[in-house]
């Protein structure tokens, strides 16, 4: 016999999730008491209103509501509870309100998420960057709370001139970055717990 | 102090599997994930590291001993049931020499196989003493091997993040388990399916990990770029060291095209005598619901594409499994090679697989890699195995970088664990999360009963949140199971949560669930807030 789950919690709430670079999903509950709320407050409104999630790609800003970037709608219906959304771009951080948009075009929120950032899709335009000397502690565990010590950019050994070297590693990085993006189609083996294909 | 190698190969074994155990029921077909990894593959590989030691042939290897694998293995239950499963595949491949008495080339083979399980069950009882993870431990403490940990129940970390307790808390027990059973704290973590997203390794820091793995692209796309891309750690802002796997080493040996175990010669994983003879025969010895399974015992090679499938020959798997251990340490000493002018030091090659892979799908996966530590310490020096505890002794400064989101799963993010066949759990799993924080509010100094039930209901969620439910509903077999896992663990969450605010605790009920997900005795319910 299979157990019976909560069918709701008895709180209106939006989560996002990240999916890929390009995907999030989104679920949420909505009580009947907020959606009444939401009903009176729209009154006539409410007649021909849409359900959206109103996506704000809030990257690098300090949300205020008022400042995001992009927004944009996804037309949903609100009982499907959740719902996947495609994104354009990359390395960016979103949220999202959940409501209505009346015919009049007046956008009421019930619920906002919390904020998920899409990781990069490729490798990134910065080279340089700190080398770090951490101490690795055998057996027992480190401090937390140690300092992290900062050291120079250590130099590469060898005869090739500064020029040379930088094509070398360039040369490297891409074919690594080509050969990672192939990898990543999927290497994830076969488990124990499957059954014969 | 040894001469510096030209490169460093780590390998490395993720040993994992999830918690299954019903007492309820005398008999339980997923039970058989377990038993079967321990004839195919624990003990194998056991028997060839301490090969190694007694030969002098030097080898260092990591493996992660999740804590639901480590607590399977040391459960009486299970491992009385693991006798009685040797013992049945030992009377089924006695049975087999017999039948095959006039049929020279298979004779030889269920030869083989008894022979195999007769070692198995006097490797299990008598050398390791019924205690695998003891075995682990002592090559642990000879340093030939590193054991790392896990997520508690290898949830997936990056989508439990929503809450600010779930990873936490994933972390934290798994290194007390840790701890409680190595006497030490754990170096180093396999992030479940190698699932990061930046700011995990604040958590690692915090627990006292010191390394994580992650996916190629994971260190790749990291920012900045990391100079040496894969074939070199790098530091997080945090100081954890963040080690990249390699596609090259990897793919050789896991490609279901070009890599090894896909060779004609070796053995076929999908022929099995469960399939093949009469059913009257079989019955005892397949699934306990009368169904048609795998033994364990299988008598054909790969051959090729086809269902003309010819006759296992030991031999010359045995041969194969060799020479490709020969031509994996070659492109090794060559890769390494092409790697280090441009390297301040030498450049390190970083090959995970799932431990499962070698035994129980690559039947000849154990043996290649005793091969291949022995060819790597007799017969090169270009090359040395070390385990990454042993490289950031050595090279104790990295460059600091931030890696990018990822896991190892089909199309390197989270989609094999979020899709329209699992997305449903993350509400539960979620809610479920933040009513044990809530508990851990209302109860900070339970005793008694009411301490019980907080840590009981602290394991149904650690069990609920296990990434292995949602792989299974992704890739379509035993759905069912994965399932309900997840419904029964919430369900019985939800039940314990509620009868707690309540003040009206059902202590038969308890103790009949304290009994069955019996995992983690020592759990502090405390962890979750």
């Amino acid at each position: 016999m299979t157990s019976h789950l909560p069918d709701h919690y008895g709180r209106t709430e939006l989560v996002l999730m990240m999916v890929d670079p390009f995907h999030l999903f989104a679920y949420w509950e909505v009580t009947p008491e907020n959606l009444r709320q939401v009903q009176d407050v729209l009154g006539a409104e409410m007649d021909g209103a849409r359900a959206v999630l109103r996506l704000y790609d809030i990257s690098l800003i300090h949300f205020d509501g008022t400042n995001a970037h992009f927004i944009f709608d996804i037309d949903i219906s609100l009982e499907a509870r959740n719902w996947y959304v495609p994104v354009w771009t990359a390395e960016k951080s979103y949220c999202a309100d959940l409501g209505f948009v009346a015919r009049t075009g007046r956008f009421h929120a019930i619920a906002r998420s919390n904020v998920v950032h899409t990781p990069r899709a490729g490798v990134s335009g910065r080279t340089e960057g700190p080398w770090m000397r951490v101490r690795f502690v055998r057996r027992r565990k480190p401090d937390p709370g140690r300092p992290l010590e900062l050291v120079p950019v250590p130099d590469i050994p060898g005869r090739l001139s500064p020029e040379e070297l930088r094509a070398l590693l360039e040369r490297r990085a891409r074919e690594e970055a080509r050969l990672a993006a192939q990898f990543r189609q999927g290497t994830l083996p076969t488990s124990l717990m499957q059954g014969p294909r | 102090m040894m001469p510096q190698p030209t490169g460093y190969l780590c390998l490395v074994l993720h040993c994992h599997l999830p918690y299954v155990r019903h007492p309820e029921h005398e008999r339980f077909l997923e039970e058989n994930w377990l038993y079967e990894a321990i004839t195919e593959t624990y003990i194998p590989l056991l028997r060839v590291m301490n090969g190694l030691v007694r030969d002098g042939a030097d080898f260092r290897l990591t493996a992660t001993l999740s804590p639901p694998l480590i607590s399977m293995l040391r459960d009486p239950l299970l491992i009385s049931r693991y006798e009685r499963h040797i013992n049945r595949l030992i009377e089924l491949a006695s049975k087999e020499v017999h039948r095959t008495a006039h049929q020279p080339e298979f004779h030889c083979l269920a030869t083989m196989y008894l022979e195999r399980f007769l070692k198995t069950r006097h490797a299990f009882t008598q050398e390791y003493g019924r205690d695998l993870v003891g075995a682990f431990g002592r090559l642990q403490d000879m340093g030939k091997l590193e054991i790392i940990t896990c997520g508690a129940t290898h949830g997936f970390l990056p989508l439990l993040s929503a809450g600010p307790s779930a990873v936490r808390t994933q972390l934290r027990t798994a290194v007390a388990h840790y701890e409680e059973t190595f006497g030490r704290p754990p170096h180093g973590i396999w992030l479940p399916e190698c699932g990061y997203y930046p700011g995990l390794d604040e958590i690692l820091r915090d627990v006292g990990l010191q390394f994580f793995f992650t996916e190629s692209h994971g260190l790749l796309y990291a920012d900045p770029r990391p100079r040496y891309g894969v074939h070199a750690p790098v530091f997080c802002p945090t100081g954890v060291a963040a080690f990249g796997r390699d596609f090259e080493s990897s793919k050789q040996v896991w490609s279901a095209e070009e890599g090894y175990p896909g060779d004609p010669v070796y053995r076929d994983y999908y022929r099995d005598i469960g399939w093949d003879l009469d059913y009257d025969y079989m019955r005892f010895y397949i699934q306990p619901d009368g169904k048609r399974g795998n033994t364990g015992i299988k008598y054909f090679r790969i051959t090729g594409k086809t269902d003309q499938k010819e006759v296992y020959n030991r031999e010359l798997a045995m041969a194969l499994a060799a020479d490709h251990a020969g031509n994996f340490m070659f492109n090794r000493e060559r890769q390494v090679e092409w790697l280090s002018p441009g390297m301040d030091r030498p450049p390190i090659i970083v090959a995970p697989y799932d431990a499962e892979l070698f035994g129980h799908w690559w039947f000849e996966g154990p043996e290649w890699l005793d091969f291949l530590f022995r060819k790597l310490h007799y017969d090169q020096n270009s090359v040395k195995p070390v385990t990454p505890a042993e490289y950031l002794e050595r090279h104790d400064i990295n460059q600091v970088c931030t890696p990018c989101g990822s896991s190892w799963g089909h199309k390197g993010y989270h989609e094999v664990w979020l899709n329209g066949g699992n997305d449903w759990i993350y509400r539960h799993l979620h809610h479920a999360a933040q009513r044990m924080e809530e508990l851990t509010g209302r109860f900070p100094r339970a005793d008694g009963l009411t301490q019980r039930a907080l840590a009981q209901a602290g394991r149904e969620l650690l069990l609920a949140q296990s990434s292995d439910w949602a792989f299974i509903m992704k890739t379509g077999t035993m759905v069912e199971y994965a399932v309900k896992r997840t419904k029964d663990h919430i369900a019985r969450f939800t039940s314990l949560y509620e009868q707690l605010l309540a003040n009206r605790l059902d202590t038969a009920w308890l103790k009949d669930i304290e009994e069955k997900d019996n995992i983690f005795p020592n759990l502090n319910y405390r962890n979750f807030s």
